[in-house]
């Protein structure tokens, strides 16, 4: 493979479809910081939500029973599922903190690390891991 | 539904659609990491496949990537709640623990690469700012490698306990 030029094709295209695509909703700079915050907050608050067990919901699988907030599986009644009510609340705290960023000047706002957004779900990695430890002491003594 | 379908074919194809919906997110996100990885500069010669393979143009894919993690997050959030019932119950059982373990793993990594989503987006719809260069790059890095581990594992789980049981 001959290597002519520094331009690449990939960026050619990339520059004329970004300009063609680009709506006003991505050129502003509200949702900006809306995007932004809301992304790089998005695996700290669902790991805190997931550790200090705030779900919005509960949902009884067996029963088809939802209820707010959390409730424990109940005899007779099978699992509870916690997972859509974490996903709810770090929807809506991640949503809030998004907001209350944007309310902020620019100025402030524009300082939140860019690299938070990629950097904290590979840190959240080993706290996951740590968090499902039941099932690995579980296999380990099987 | 049931006086059409069985019960067991509806759930079964709730699967398919899921399955479906994340081979089409994974192939687009890959061939969007690639791009944005390791971009192709302009070739003299015939391009072999790796370098067709690279040389996408990689923010088309932005807008379909988010529908489809969407898309594919909320059928599998549907079919979640017969996995916790059919499937959870037999493999804790079987003594299926680091399997389980790994599916409770996917549904933590599925929910933080959603909420990665807008400024994935963001990022790509401004791909002519070089300000955000680096973290369009390992967004969509990040978020590629998230996805092949969360199909990965869904294939795994469907091969231990999922189609047709």
């Amino acid at each position: 493979m001959n290597t002519t030029s520094a331009d690449t094709t990939g960026t050619t295209a990339r520059a004329k479809s970004a300009t063609a695509s680009k709506t006003s909703l991505a050129s502003s700079a509200k949702f900006k910081t809306f995007a932004i915050t809301f992304s790089a907050s998005g695996a700290l608050a669902y790991c805190l939500i997931q550790f200090f067990n705030f779900p919005l919901v509960t949902y009884h699988p067996a029963t088809h029973r939802l209820v707010w907030g959390y409730e424990g599986p109940r005899p007779g009644e099978g699992p509870n599922m916690l997972w859509y009510g974490w996903t709810l609340t770090a929807l809506i705290v991640c949503s809030v903190l998004g907001v209350l960023a944007m309310m902020l000047p620019e100025r402030i706002s524009a300082k939140i690390p860019l690299a938070l957004i990629w950097l904290l779900p590979i840190l959240a990695v080993p706290y996951i891991v740590y968090s499902l430890m039941p099932w690995w002491v579980q296999a380990a003594s099987h | 539904m049931t006086d059409f379908i069985t019960v067991n074919t509806y759930w079964t194809l709730w699967l398919l659609a899921h399955l479906l919906l994340a081979v089409t997110l994974v192939g687009a996100l890959t061939h969007q990491a690639v791009a944005v990885a390791l971009p192709v500069r302009k070739v003299a010669g015939p391009a072999g496949f790796v370098t067709r393979y690279r040389a996408v143009p990689p923010v088309g894919y932005a807008t379909a990537v988010c529908i489809l993690w969407v898309l594919t997050f909320f059928v599998g959030s549907y079919i979640y709640t017969k996995y916790r019932i059919f499937i959870r119950i037999p493999l804790e059982q079987g003594g299926y623990y680091k399997t389980g373990g790994f599916f409770d793993f996917k549904e933590h990594v599925s929910t933080i690469g959603l909420l990665m989503l807008p400024a994935y987006w963001y990022f790509w719809k401004n791909a002519q700012n070089p300000q955000y260069d680096s973290a369009r790059k390992w967004t969509t890095i990040v978020l590629c490698a998230m996805c092949w581990f969360l199909f990965i594992v869904g294939h795994v789980i469907n091969n231990t306990r999922g189609f047709g049981s």
